[in-house]
């Protein structure tokens, strides 16, 4: 038996336990696909064996419905939403939806059904219509924007995916079921108008004969769709399944160890990397001395790496390095830790430390910075106040720490690449892939794989990068290049640094009538504007917002959020300074500062803090060592478009030792017009609360001789389930528009809240995160 | 150098070097990937595994140690998911990510045999592994629910 026909055999067993009838026999793969083994619980794209209704819909003829998803589950709960809005317009037997991912080589060649061009509809605020998605920039291997490429909009980023995808998520489920119809009524000789469907039953009214979605499928596959411009999309008043708690697909094979992560990659003659890259951003291998390593068990050889060319990571600049080829990871971890390695590291980089860095963004806060807003004339409103008051605020960098450390295994052979690692932007890996290696963007192959957290990664870091530099040296072995920890760190984008001096100026009611904004991070940073860019979310006639920057060359990128988090921490916080230094509750301070805004979503801005008060029974006497705090959050207040709008009272104590509880959380959430998977989205917002609640109590990195100093869970540590609060209560309300997101800047709230709730205890008012650093003990 | 030992009811003799942390051993020899590594200095909990039933984990016992022993990872909790607690993770849809829950789910498999109804102080002081995506508020509710699952099944586990 030839290799040929072993790899045949273990992809024929293999894909069939977890596809069904997706693999029946006469598709015979290419030599490249055939050396793929599938294990189960893998997910990648993998060509159907019989003919598809449509790039998202295949049928088999066991009835199984495979979903093509084109964003990465990362626990956002994409693998089962994206799958549900298909689903429902399909009007298929959910229990056999089987979701795989999307073929990123396929999305690449060809272009998008010209169906998907145009949302239906009038735009965020028409319940009948498919939002308002950000078509913007149509590059494939953009940031932002919907491509025409086939799957639209390939890659998982900006909680996006329910927002740009429902609508023609919705289409492409329709288009297949009235195809399906179609091939039903030709197949009976009946008009189609006769033919309905429910649970991947079709039947024929006037005789109540029947058939299934699988015994027609192959039909379908021929038969076009006659007028698809046609095709509408239910409203949220016909929806079936969207809009109902459906427990996540994923979930049976997370809880046997069964999911395929990118770690979990082993191909036939896989080698391991690891590596050691310069500390310092923007050094390089000055000289390595493998020959004391190479006797070293298992170890075959080393690689050194280039700084990863920024052109290729969105302009970030890591560092250089060394990897070392082992039979095993944990061999090839031990001895490139013995190999003895000297750096080249830039001087000026090298001289970079916490203090240093701040001292400039807080020094940049007095220079002209750019304008965003600038209404009314604050100048003179600040000289006829009654009383002035003025916050500065600072916070720490922050990376995403996923829970997977980077990893990413690379095959390169004369005329094809073949990449496995769960990734939120596999255009982009796939031009780098071609950039590196010179092979055509057409032959290179992404499997996306389940990602053990994404938290805003997109891209950002070069694991792919390297183990494509490290693969093209080495073509022919497939390389499974995997972080330390530690390395992970390093190559990691950051959340910048951020300052931000708040200023208002009140009246003798201690009302705001001019406020002034200035805010400060590296100039990289993404979201700079986020939250006070087009409008103050608080009344104060006279407003200027300007944002200031330096250059710091630790690598900055997205994180959960992106810019909002902080925003909404100095805002939220300055608000209960403002309320305190007015006498006033701070409920009720914001609830009239919103309301004398013109706002479009006021009224649910409103409604979500009186309905959080309420929930949380605001006022009520607390034990001493309590506290209340309110806040609000917000994406998308300013323009009328989509939005995510809540507010949360997070109830606090203290003990007189310091120690900090979240004793209860009460969420007031705007659902828009509907919710895909209400389930998805509490347990969104559960997991913000603690990972927020982490932010502001404990996490930080600091930056010493250039380098970043928290590089593992010890020294950068993670909320345990002591800190989850013990009660989360969660209430949805009606809104008159489609909502904006759920993955990003939800519970933004506790940071403010926390550090309030300290005030209000201990009298002690901290306005630098992490409060770690701070003494929280009172008398 | 031949280490014996048993992983999930197979005996195996693994020629490793001795200092070989045994999840690499259970994730690279063995072919088990259920196992994670994630911070590699015992903090975090994503290696957890059992060894002669005790919770350790993985990433930062040499292998040495658990020579002639009897390990089980998730793999070995149940092949179709109908452990107890596995059970309790599907019906609260607890993983988001999901990268940290085998090590959790052999944690709370390690609670639950010390502690048959853990009350929630139990569960604060014992369960000490990371999640990122912070899914604590359903891992309670699923330890309770996994508790009674466990009762009504005559209390074996």
């Amino acid at each position: 038996m030839s290799d040929l026909d072993i790899s045949r055999r273990d992809f024929l067993s293999t894909a069939a336990t977890t596809t069904g009838a997706l693999v029946v026999g006469f598709w015979v793969p290419s030599r490249a696909e055939a050396q793929i083994i599938h294990p189960e619980g893998a997910a990648w794209a993998v060509e159907p064996g019989m003919d598809e209704v449509n790039a998202w819909v295949v049928v088999s003829p066991d009835e199984t419905v495979t979903v093509r998803i084109a964003q990465t589950e990362l626990g956002q709960g994409v693998w089962t939403s994206n799958a549900m809005i298909v689903a429902d317009e399909l009007q298929c037997d959910w229990s056999k939806v089987r979701p795989q991912y999307a073929s990123a080589n396929r999305d690449g060649r060809e272009m998008a059904p010209a169906w998907t061009l145009k949302a239906p509809g009038n735009g965020a605020q028409d319940p009948n219509g498919g939002g308002e998605p950000e078509f913007g920039d149509r590059n494939r291997r953009g940031v932002t924007g919907i491509p025409d490429t086939l799957y639209r909009r390939m890659r998982t980023n900006a909680a996006a995916s329910v927002k740009d995808g429902r609508y023609y998520l919705q289409l492409a489920g329709a288009e297949a079921r009235e195809r399906l119809l179609l091939a039903a009524a030709k197949t009976w000789g009946v008009p189609v108008e006769q033919v309905t469907s429910k649970n991947s039953v079709i039947t024929h009214g006037p005789t109540g004969r029947t058939t299934t979605y699988g015994k027609v499928a192959s039909l379908a596959a021929h038969t076009p769709h006659p007028n698809p411009e046609n095709i509408r999309i239910k409203p949220p008043s016909e929806w079936t399944l969207m809009g109902t708690e459906q427990k996540n697909l994923d979930v049976p094979i997370k809880v046997t160890g069964k999911a395929v992560y990118g770690i979990d990659i082993n191909l036939p003659g896989m080698k391991w990397a690891a590596i050691k890259s310069c500390p310092v951003y923007g050094g390089t291998v000055k000289s390595y001395d493998f020959e004391r390593i190479r006797k070293e068990p298992g170890v075959i050889s080393a690689v050194a790496f280039p700084i990863p060319n920024p052109a290729l990571i969105r302009g970030r600049t890591f560092g250089g390095g060394v990897a070392v080829i082992a039979d095993s990871w944990y061999q090839a971890k031990t001895a490139v830790e013995k190999m003895p390695i000297a750096w080249d590291m830039p001087p000026k980089n090298a001289a970079r430390n916490t203090a240093n860095i701040r001292a400039e963004l807080l020094t940049s806060l007095d220079q002209p910075g750019k304008v965003g807003v600038n209404t009314g004339d604050c100048d003179a409103a600040f000289s006829r106040a009654a009383k002035i008051v003025e916050a500065t605020y600072t916070v720490p960098y922050l990376p995403r720490a996923r829970m997977e450390p980077g990893n990413a295994t690379v095959l390169v052979g004369d005329s094809r690449v073949d990449v496995w690692l769960g990734d939120q932007s596999p255009q982009e890996t796939r031009y780098s892939a071609s950039q590196i290696t010179g092979i055509p963007e057409s032959n290179v192959y992404i499997h996306l794989c389940h990602l053990g957290g994404g938290y805003g990664r997109n891209g950002n870091g070069p694991q792919a990068e390297q183990a494509i530099y490290i693969a093209n040296q080495n073509r022919g072995t497939p390389i499974h290049l995997l972080w330390t920890r530690e390395e992970d760190f390093i190559n990691t984008t950051y959340r910048s640094i951020g300052v931000a001096r708040l200023k208002a100026a009140l009246d003798a009611d201690g009302w705001p009538v001019a406020m002034e904004v200035r805010t400060a991070t590296d100039a990289e940073a993404p979201g700079t504007t986020a939250a006070f860019d087009v409008a103050a979310r608080y009344f104060a006639p006279n407003y200027r917002f300007s944002y200031h920057s330096a250059r710091i060359h630790v690598p900055v990128g997205t994180r959960r959020g992106v810019g909002a988090p902080a925003q909404h921490f100095y805002r939220e916080s300055f608000m209960d300074e403002l309320a305190h230094a007015a006498g006033k509750d701070p409920y009720l301070y914001r609830r009239e500062l919103v309301a004398r805004t013109n706002l479009p979503y006021k009224a649910d801005i409103i409604k979500a803090l009186d309905m959080a008060a309420e929930m949380s029974g605001w006022g009520k006497p607390l034990p001493k060592g309590w506290a209340r705090a309110i806040g609000f959050e917000e994406r998308g207040a300013e323009t009328g478009s989509h939005a995510t709008l809540s507010a949360m009272v997070h109830t606090v104590s203290i003990s007189k030792d310091g120690k900090v509880r979240l004793e209860r959380v009460d969420v007031a959430h705007d659902e828009g017009f509907g919710l895909v998977n209400p389930l998805s989205v509490k347990k969104q917002i559960e997991g913000q609360i603690v990972w927020f609640y982490n932010d502001v109590m404990y996490q930080e990195c600091n930056v010493e001789d250039g380098h970043v100093v928290e590089n593992n869970f010890d020294r950068f540590p993670l909320s345990r389930i002591h800190e989850d609060p013990p009660e989360i209560n969660i209430r949805f309300f009606k809104s008159g528009h489609w909502l904006d997101g759920m993955g990003h800047d939800r519970a933004t709230s506790i940071q403010s809240a926390i550090c309030d709730a300290v005030f209000q205890i201990t009298g002690k008012r901290y306005r630098d995160l992490p409060l770690r650093n701070h003494d929280l003990t009172w008398a | 150098m031949a280490i014996d030992l048993t992983v999930n009811g197979v005996r195996h003799s693994v020629d490793v070097s001795p200092d070989t942390p045994l999840l690499w051993v259970v994730r690279d020899t063995l072919k088990l990937t259920g196992t994670k590594f994630s911070c590699g200095i015992a903090q975090c909990g994503a290696c957890t595994l059992h060894v002669d039933g005790r919770p350790v984990r993985s990433c930062s016992l040499p292998v040495s140690a658990a020579a002639g022993k009897t390990v089980t990872t998730i793999e070995g909790l149940s092949t179709d998911g109908s452990h107890p607690v596995q059970a309790a993770w599907v019906e609260l849809d607890v993983p988001q990510c999901g990268y940290c829950q085998s090590g959790m789910i052999m944690s709370v498999v390690a609670l639950l045999k010390r502690h048959p109804k853990p009350t929630d102080a139990d569960i604060d002081a014992e369960v000490t592994n990371a999640c990122r995506c912070s899914t604590y508020h359903r891992i309670r509710q699923a330890i309770h629910l996994a508790a009674a699952k466990v009762t009504a099944a005559g209390g074996k586990i």
